[in-house]
């Protein structure tokens, strides 16, 4: 039935929405049957049978696992009768026997702590009181739900196995697994990663890796789904193990532009002890990944500035707000709009960007302003100016139903990862994934064409495939007439590219390019991932002008499970765009301000630098250009190689101490919220702006809350009017308001733009040689040692690195020499035996283990880790020999 | 990794990929290919559960799954030999447990598996299928019956090697 099915639930009548379980309709109504092994989001198993009913239907009764089990129309289902619940506990005692269970029936078990002397004699190591998850156990809720009570404890044997410290950010403690394999399962049917299986058989069976390997190299992406679903103490994240958490704060997370909706546990000082994805976040669907699982902790960092610093005689000492304030109005004031610069942190609220462009524009009457990790960048101001929204045109979990996709030029599943959890899902289910990249990245794996091309020249390519599908007439001729301006423009410029001479001048196989073409034109819905990495500025516009003519005359605009989808970096970036913290007419953008500083034309700046790290791919050269400022502010979190040069530095509040609003990939805005108030002198951005604009006689800046703030956005900005954080509360809306998709109104026209070949076919520079990273997370071909010289697992393997032939021949080299990519200032990216199976001339690459990213991510010595991930970056080399490693297995050899 | 176990290592790889290219049958699965491997080098090292998982565009992990299920699929190398004793019923009635207690000693092991020289595996048979013959033990598949303990100890010490 369409409209779902009436039955009857102990009596009362319940509606089950089409394909839910009998358990799915009874959560819905709040009504509690225990379960293990099922968990929401995931395919119902059946394996634990504690959710065990009975169900009267046709004249007949039956016990049924209410998990896997629909409702018959008119059923009668029994989820409290005596038969039941003895029938339930006995399935929960049977699964006590492989679980420590001493203290788990035990009348004691809210009042017992850790030194009482027991009664039942529970051996010390199999007390709930020493588990990790002792506050926060679904098992000991189930156990207790069902109202198990046991006399005596039931024999039970300890597997007695070590404990898995020596991974990344998460233990393995499996003595406390019960097998209910939800780990395994939402690893495998929800991330798609499989970096976990269940081992052996029958009593012996336990959760565990291929020959019990780390998981370094079994493909764990370090996403930390299982330890969010682990119902006892078996998955736990590392840190803050035991911190009982007093109360749990909906918010979101910082990193990416997806920005996850998540749970923080905040504890009874305030700090906030775990993150955990949000069952019920629009944006992640329940998911996470590395980064915001585990990169949350710099909040709570012992070493975050607490008051403001002023810098004398060369050192920064301690100093009120106000002598700071007084201090910045004389180094910001007076100065010509040209000399001054304002760097908006990639993480700040919109609140944070909007006050600081305020304050750019009203008070230092500059137009040079941008957020650390470009707002005004080609990819996004591009797709503004076609598609008038420089974000994606779909929500993210459309992807889950798209039957193709094409990703140009992005690496997803690392930069924003959950926006990959649906893209796999739809390859998993059948949909073809076309990759256009240089690199190899975890996609390239899943991919049905892998087009490698040289870099640079993507835009020439999608045009190609653009040109296949109008010469094979495989365009979408309703859309392409009805809906589409400048078609005929777009047909006739398409009409030059050449198969033969596009297949030559990106190198790839035009049996490919047709391949391609195919995969994209004839399924019903078509996503593209557009990513900039390794492009200049003028391809990366190149290629959104060919993306947005490919999606339009596939018709792939407007529809659902379509769309385009930039892949862009820092979780506010769209949010700045949209506040206008991007550089004025002729102002500059971070580059420039960079440049700029390094020339002496910019003197003076205030740089928000929550998120900002000199070591983030894009910003190496920003610590050396703030050097060479006369006058610096920075509001900051933690001390970094930016504070180093300040003239002020003011301390700033983090995510997890403000109300605010962000806004997502999606053109989602949503709600952070604040978990504690700041401990000491610290303030959001916005207030922070807001007091520098007031000391320096600004108008206008007298917010009391972030509300106000978001109040004067939604006169300000025409896209959030209509919205407030009342209407935010639950989940937050897209912008505009309910529009989803961008260009559903079947009236609403798609612009195309005319492609020329030169143009194109220029963006791909030639003659001397890129070198393309990547990173996987599996690699089953190669060899990998996994070493554990000391309390961690490290990845021990030979590297490889690809070259053309050509490119060996003219720098000497021969298959097998280990050789070394040296960048022009003789940095070495990588070393390992050259195989000569590069696809391009000019390209050279080398593929690495995301496993090795982890173990260096959760050694590094600084509270905020996450701006530091590598991307994989594109950079110009020249290749030599190694010299010989005086390594003692070498020697040996 | 050393040169030598990379060496190792892909010398072992490629004679795993002719032996999973070799499959004939019509239904090729992972369990065929882990079993056409085993009856090639007689166990699954590592190497066979990463070549299995990229012949087959499954994952170690779903591969080392469906291996570790079947209790036959073994994962260490074997000794030189293989040495089957069989406990069944019949030879069990006719002295089977003490031809295996003098095998274990023999062999200086106290349950099944390799002789610390790694020159002999010893394994526990349900039955050889020669009751009448019993006890039975096999070398190599070869069976050999009516044992005492004296004979099949002293057997098992000249498959190691020793001078009975």
């Amino acid at each position: 039935m369409a409209d779902g099915t009436t039955f009857k639930i102990d009596g009362r009548d319940v509606v089950a929405k089409p394909g839910q379980t009998i358990l799915q309709a009874a959560m819905d109504q709040d009504i509690y049957i225990p379960y293990l092994c099922y968990y929401p989001k995931m395919k119902p198993q059946g394996s634990c049978r504690a959710c065990m009913v009975e169900v009267e239907a046709n004249g007949r009764k039956m016990m049924v696992a209410s998990c896997t089990t629909p409702p018959m129309p008119e059923a009668e289902v029994t989820t409290n009768s005596e038969e039941v619940e003895g029938l339930r506990r006995n399935v929960v005692e049977l699964l006590m026997s492989e679980h420590p269970h001493g203290c788990l029936t035990c009348h004691r078990i809210e009042l017992c702590g850790p030194q009482d002397i027991c009664q039942r004699h529970v051996t010390v190591t199999d007390r709930c009181t020493i588990c990790p998850k002792n506050e926060r156990c679904e098992l000991k809720d189930t156990v207790r739900a069902v109202e198990l009570d046991l006399r005596t404890p039931l024999n039970y044997h300890r597997r007695d196995l070590p404990i898995h410290s020596d991974d990344p950010f998460y233990d393995r403690d499996y003595n406390l697994c019960i097998v209910c394999s939800r780990c395994v399962r939402v690893c495998d049917e929800v991330r798609f990663d499989t970096a976990l299986t269940l081992t052996s058989r029958s009593g012996v069976a336990l959760v565990g890796t291929s020959h019990g390997t780390s998981l370094l190299e079994s493909g764990c992406e370090f996403c930390g789904a299982c330890v969010d679903v682990c119902p006892t103490g078996s998955l736990t994240e590392r840190n803050y193990k035991w911190e009982k958490a007093v109360s749990e704060v909906a918010t979101v997370c910082t990193n990416c532009p997806v920005g996850c909706q998540m749970i923080a546990e905040v504890n009874k000082f305030g700090k906030v002890v775990r993150f955990k994805a949000d069952l019920a976040g629009a944006a992640n669907n329940g998911q996470a990944c590395m980064t915001g699982k585990f990169g949350y902790e710099y909040t709570n960092d012992s070493s975050r500035l607490k008051r403001p610093y002023v810098r004398e005689g060369g050192i920064l000492r301690k100093a009120t707000w106000d002598e700071a304030l007084e201090k910045i109005k004389s180094g910001l004031g007076g100065r010509s709009s040209e000399e001054l610069a304002v760097i908006t942190s990639p993480r700040g609220s919109n609140e944070d960007q909007y006050v600081a462009a305020k304050f750019a524009k009203s008070v230092l009457k500059t137009a040079n302003i941008d957020s650390a990790l470009n707002a005004d960048n080609a990819l996004l101001s591009r797709l503004e100016a076609r598609l008038g929204a420089g974000a994606a045109t779909n929500p993210i979990w459309d992807l889950e139903n798209s039957k193709s996709l094409l990703v140009v030029a992005g690496n997803p599943t690392e930069e924003q990862n959950v926006l990959a959890v649906p893209a796999k899902k739809a390859v998993r289910e059948g949909a073809k994934l076309v990759v256009i990249d240089s690199r190899e990245t975890e996609l390239t794996r899943y991919a049905t064409e892998w087009l490698r091309p040289k870099p640079g020249s993507e835009a020439l390519l999608i045009a190609g495939i653009s040109r296949v599908i109008l010469d094979e007439a495989l365009e979408d001729k309703e859309f392409v007439g009805s809906r589409l301006d400048q078609a005929e423009e777009l047909k006739q410029s398409l009409w030059t590219f050449d198969l033969a001479k596009v297949s030559r001048d990106t190198g790839i196989e035009d049996a490919q390019i047709r391949r391609a073409a195919r995969i994209f034109a004839e399924s019903d819905a078509g996503a593209i991932l557009l990513g900039d990495d390794g492009l200049t500025d003028k391809a990366a516009e190149l290629v959104v002008d060919a993306s947005i003519d490919l999606a339009a005359i596939t018709g792939n605009l407007g529809k659902a499970s379509g769309g385009i989808f930039p892949l862009y970096r820092g979780a506010n970036t769209l949010g700045a765009r949209d506040m206008g913290a991007t550089p004025g007419e002729n102002g500059r953008d971070i580059a420039e301000m960079m440049s700029g500083m390094t020339s002496g034309d910019v003197k003076a700046a205030l740089v928000m630098a929550d998120g900002v790290s000199g070591y983030s791919p894009t910003l190496s050269s920003l610590p050396a250009a703030l050097e060479n400022l006369d006058f610096l502010v920075v509001s900051a979190a933690l001390d970094s190689e930016i504070t180093h040069h300040a003239n002020v530095v003011l301390p700033a509040a983090t995510y997890a101490e403000q109300n605010s609003s962000l806004t997502n990939v999606e053109r989602r805005v949503q709600l952070l919220r604040i978990t504690a108030e700041p401990k000491h002198e610290e303030k959001t951005g916005w207030e922070t702006v807001a007091a520098i604009a007031n000391a320096m006689g600004g108008t206008g800046f007298d917010y009391a809350t972030a509300s106000d703030v978001f109040t004067e956005i939604a006169q300000e900005v025409s896209n959030y009017s209509g919205l407030n954080y009342e209407r935010l509360q639950s989940g937050g809306i897209q912008w505009p308001v309910d529009s989803s998709i961008l260009f559903s109104d079947e009236a609403s026209k798609v612009t195309v733009v005319a492609l020329n070949y030169d143009e194109l076919a220029n963006s791909a520079e030639s003659g001397s040689l890129t070198f393309a990273p990547g990173r996987v997370l599996s690699q089953p071909e190669r060899d990998v040692v996994v070493r554990k010289p000391a309390d961690m697992n490290y990845v021990d393997r030979e590297q490889f690195v690809q070259v053309h032939p050509d490119d060996a021949k003219s720098a000497g080299l021969n298959e097998g020499d280990v050789i070394q990519v040296k960048t022009d200032d003789g940095h070495i990216l990588a070393r390992g035996k050259a195989v000569f199976d590069s696809p391009q001339v000019g390209l050279v690459g080398a593929t690495t283990l995301f496993g090795e990213l982890a173990t260096k991510m959760h050694e590094l010595d600084v509270a905020d880790w996450t701006p530091q991930m590598p991307g994989l970056g594109y950079s110009t080399v020249t290749l030599e020999s190694a010299p010989v490693e005086q390594e003692a297995g070498a020697a040996a050899d | 990794m050393t040169t030598a176990e990379t060496e190792q290592s892909s010398k072992l790889r490629e004679q795993i990929r002719q032996v999973l290219n070799a499959q004939a049958q019509p239904t090729i699965t992972v369990l065929s290919s882990l079993i056409a491997v085993q009856d090639s080098i007689h166990y699954l090292p590592d190497e066979a559960i990463k070549e299995t998982a990229t012949f087959c565009g499954s994952t170690i992990n779903e591969v080392w799954s469906v291996a570790s299920f079947y209790t036959n699929f073994r994962f260490t190398e074997p000794g030189d030999k293989t040495l089957d004793v069989c406990w069944g019923p019949s030879c069990h009635l006719v002295g089977a447990q003490q031809v295996l207690d003098s095998v274990h000693a023999a062999l200086e092991i106290k349950e099944e598996g390799e002789s610390p020289d790694g020159k002999v595996t010893l394994k526990y048979n349900t039955c050889l299928g020669a009751c009448a013959q019993g006890p039975v033990i096999a070398i190599n598949h070869h069976l050999i019956g009516k044992q005492t303990p004296e004979s099949a100890a002293k057997i098992a010490r000249e498959l190691r090697g020793q001078s009975s």
